[in-house]
């Protein structure tokens, strides 16, 4: 069996963990040295996507560039931000800290896989009642990163606060977002 | 005008993912670039060695100032033809490469040999060097009304102190992007600018091309504050021509580290202050302030301006000088100017009341100033002692006395209060409305939304003057083949869209009127066209029963529709009748643990006075959004350059906080309603007034909780110890 590996970044009260698969990862890389290049294998968004990817691609670029869901936002590139956030079986993670060759085989949500403008996930139309956004940028990953605190248990006002603290938000929309969560998260 | 909350025009595209920011373009065949720093601060590049990165899988090509030399000397391609090293971190170099990890490694592997000299890091270093400029901004560097030398010393009471204020950076969540591509001699630009039509300028003037040529996009911005403006035109510069040199699109995208460095910074101020009083009036203020600014160009905040507008005073002087350190280049960030001044000028009053033992906010009426004393002018309006009213009412400012330094749990509490101001001016504007025969209206400006709901209030103010639902209306801005809009700062984008939205709704509401008033078969046949009011998808008479839908008019006489263009003037600051200000007055209740040092702002009360709100949701949503942004100037920013070295330290976002969700109060924001008759519409600009005044609030609630005088900002945990 594999064994697992975890990275984690702390920020500000809130942990980024990025799970993979590290007997898969070495064998891909060592398998493919000196090639450029290993395949990878993703679900995301319920798609399944075959791709040729840098052995040193993070999953945020991947998404990004690779398969071109610009919903996924890059804010900062090292874990410091959450506009990146992404959500792997359930779990939020900073996708520009997850390698893409670790993600092989594992089921991804991005925005585009959360709602349309034709069936809004109850937190986007909570967003945009609230007006829990400006200009946007943070909003995908406020938004998965909302919906993963409400998996995770019964909250307060303050610990949404806390739990969310590692989206940042430069606009200055944290009141509306978290009105936005409270409301959808029954408090 | 009608004052209406209408939910975000593009929320559904921002909440789905939908919205495509411009660095989000993919054209075939794009190459991503990185840029090559340099790493010393002071010097002279002597030659580049690209060897190796040119053998490096993916290399595309390398550009630097010897393919800038082709571009027309100006302020904005100095840094680029030059090969003076002025900061740490200047790019000497782009490199475009197939993929962004391919540029970053062809970046990291391209040599730079640089002829280095001894690099002055920091402002404290060259004060002896300070020199004044001519102007800061739009206003005289310096100011002298009657003689405050004389006034304070013949005054009863004065304070004089020096604050100080940090070098902050505005990170908007978006990074600075740019993709681009040559179509023949013609240009496509999709980039994060706050000011498309200025970009389309500087293109057509560096690159000697007429505008008409030149296509520039900034749909959806991620933010600007203030640094998507004219610092980051030279790296943009670089990778446009990236894209000649290989016929092919290139993509440049800042890394947060970079924002630190390459798109500007709020400058750091050593501010003195000189107050007296004579029972209790103002009869002199003394302002004079020192900042940063860098070695290739300068910059100076307008921070003593606002000393000249806000109080009554017969005798204020005040002056502004720049110290060029080789550290990197100040720009505008939100409310420029207001928000370090009034840090200054509201701290010192704060203890001026104290001396004088009378209420801060006491000192404050008494010293209303009921005209524009530098100017001599009226105010087109001015309702700040409405907001000093209204806020300390719902504050409960009035339990200051018994509240101050008691105990809540671990938190001491303090209550402080401080006032806010912003000009209230217009840019030169022009816009299109299109009505088509379903009914539906196109609105089109060249302007941006930063955030700041530039979007809604377009359609809202057409969909307002046709009487058109907002379901049936389509925005359009951000692209030079719009009409021309006004840049996104200042504060200044909503008051300057009215008039020409105005205009062109009128043209539109004419026409209508006239088809439906000189056609016999329609109900308002004969009716005088002043009695027509448009509502609903419909033409009513006011007076009588009768109206007609808008579809079935234009059916009738205008099968494709109708359109029309309107357009607005600048604001002629020598003919004006009337200063334009918008106030605010700002209360905060604060928590220090004396312990620990640790300080939360508790609660935020904010009361705003700035003309005539259209959407009182998206106008609390911007207050609160300023209010945040002063709460990390007080309380977490700080860019600190190294000395030694002249890098900026920590340029990171775990370093350099910016306020988060754990870190907030709870807000009350009160908007007074004003009639303005002086300005189009009854507009200010709201964007700004929030981030100024609440960080003199916050430093004046730490003194009233633990006693301690804080003339520095950011407060940190180590200043409350």
């Amino acid at each position: 069996m594999p064994s697992s590996f975890a990275l984690a970044c702390h920020n500000r009260g809130r942990t980024f963990q990025c799970h993979g698969d590290v007997h898969h990862m070495t064998q891909s890389l060592n398998a493919n040295i000196p090639k450029q290049s290993i395949a990878l294998s993703i679900k995301i968004n319920g798609t399944r996507y075959e791709r040729e990817i840098a052995p040193t691609a993070t999953l945020l670029d991947v998404i990004r560039d690779e398969l071109g869901l610009t919903g996924t936002k890059k804010g900062c590139d090292m874990g410091g931000c959450g506009a990146c956030t992404v959500l792997v079986t359930g779990r939020r993670i900073a996708s520009c800290l997850a390698l893409a060759a670790s993600f092989g085989g594992a089921d991804v949500t991005t925005i585009e896989g959360i709602g349309t403008a034709d069936r809004l996930h109850p937190l986007q139309d909570a967003f945009i009642r609230h007006d829990a956004l400006q200009c946007g940028y943070c909003t995908p990953g406020q938004i998965l990163s909302a919906i993963a605190l409400l998996a995770e248990g019964p909250l307060s006002i303050d610990d949404i606060r806390e739990g969310m603290s590692g989206n940042l938000c430069r606009c200055g929309a944290h009141a509306n977002i978290v009105a936005a969560i409270a409301e959808v998260g029954g408090l | 005008m009608k004052n209406r909350t209408i939910a975000r025009y593009e929320g559904t595209l921002k909440v789905t993912g939908q919205a495509r920011y411009e660095g989000e373009m993919m054209p075939e065949g794009l190459l991503h670039a990185a840029l090559v720093e340099s790493p010393i601060a002071c010097g002279e590049l002597q030659s580049l060695d690209t060897s190796r990165a040119a053998t490096l899988s993916g290399f595309a090509t390398l550009v630097t100032h010897e393919d800038a030399a082709s571009l027309k000397p100006s302020a904005a391609t100095a840094l680029i033809r030059e090969k003076a090293i002025h900061f740490h971190g200047q790019p000497v170099a782009l490199v475009a490469a197939t993929t962004l990890s391919e540029a970053r490694e062809a970046a990291k592997a391209t040599q730079a040999s640089i002829a280095a000299r001894t690099a002055l890091t920091q402002m404290g270093q060259a004060l002896d060097q300070a020199y004044e400029p001519a102007m800061v901004g739009r206003f005289p560097a310096s100011t002298r009304r009657g003689d405050s030398a004389k006034a304070l010393s013949e005054a009863g009471l004065v304070v004089r102190r020096r604050y100080t204020t940090a070098v902050n950076n505005h990170h908007p969540m978006e990074p600075h992007a740019v993709v681009c591509w040559w179509e023949g001699n013609k240009v496509v630009v999709h980039t994060c600018t706050q000011a498309i039509f200025a970009t389309r300028a500087i293109i057509a003037h560096a690159f000697e091309m007429p505008p008409v040529d030149i296509r520039v996009l900034s749909r959806y911005l991620g933010g600007g504050f203030g640094c998507k403006g004219q610092l980051w035109w030279p790296w943009m510069f670089w990778a446009m021509l990236a894209s000649r040199k290989t016929n092919r699109p290139v993509r440049l995208e800042l890394t947060r580290a970079q924002m630190f460095i390459l798109v500007g910074r709020r400058q750091e101020t050593a501010q003195d202050i000189a107050l007296g009083f004579v029972d209790g009036r103002l009869t002199a203020i003394e302002h004079d302030v020192v900042a940063q600014t860098s070695t290739h160009a300068e910059f100076s905040d307008s921070t003593a301006v606002y000393t000249r507008f806000l109080y009554a005073c017969p005798n204020v002087t005040t002056r502004h000088s720049l110290v060029r350190t080789n550290e990197p280049q100040p720009v505008p960030m939100r409310a420029p100017g207001t928000a370090p001044g009034t840090f200054a000028l509201e701290s010192a009053m704060d203890e001026a009341a104290e001396l004088l033992g009378v209420d801060p906010l006491e000192l404050r009426l008494d010293n209303f100033a009921d005209r524009d004393q530098e100017n001599g002018r009226p105010w087109s309006s001015n309702s700040l002692r409405e907001c000093y009213r209204v806020g300390a009412e719902r504050f409960g400012w009035a339990e200051r006395r018994a509240r101050s330094a008691t105990k809540v749990g671990r938190w001491k509490i303090g209550f402080g209060m401080a006032t806010t101001l912003y000009p209230a001016i217009r840019q030169a504007c022009r816009a299109r409305v299109a009505l088509r025969a379903d009914g539906s209206l196109l609105v089109q400006c060249g302007t941006q939304d930063m955030g700041s709901g530039t979007y809604t209030a377009l359609g809202q103010i057409a969909a307002d003057a046709l009487g058109v639902p907002m379901d049936k209306i389509t925005v359009e801005l951000g692209d030079t083949e719009l009409p021309d809009g006004p840049f996104s700062g200042g504060s200044q984008v909503t008051a300057s869209i009215f008039p020409a939205v105005e205009a062109a709704t009128a043209k539109l509401r004419a026409a209508l009127a006239s088809i439906a008033t000189t056609d016999a078969t329609s109900p308002l046949g004969g009716k005088p066209p002043e009695d027509l009011e448009f509502a609903d998808g419909m033409i009513r008479s006011r007076s009588g029963n009768a109206g007609e839908r808008l579809t079935d008019v234009l059916a009738r006489a205008a099968a494709d529709g109708l359109e029309a263009e309107g357009e607005s003037p600048a604001t002629d600051h020598q003919k004006l009748a009337a200063t334009g200000m918008g106030y605010g007055a700002i209360f905060v209740e604060i928590g220090v643990d004396p312990e620990l040092g640790e300080i939360r702002v508790r609660r935020v009360c904010g009361a705003f006075a700035a003309g005539h709100i259209l959407n009182p949701l998206l106008a609390k949503s911007q207050y609160i959004g300023g209010l945040i942004g002063g709460i990390g100037m007080a309380l977490h920013e700080q860019t600190a350059t190294d000395a030694a070295t002249g890098s900026i330290l920590g340029k990171s976002f775990t370093d350099y906080l910016i306020p988060v969700h754990a870190d907030m109060p709870a807000f009350d924001i009160a908007m007074i309603d004003e009639d303005d008759p002086h300005l189009p519409g009854g507009v200010k600009g709201i964007g700004m007034l929030g981030t100024a005044g609440i960080q003199a609030a916050i430093a004046n609630a730490v003194y009233d909780a633990i006693g301690k005088r804080i003339r520095k900002l950011p407060i940190r945990i180590e200043d409350c110890l």
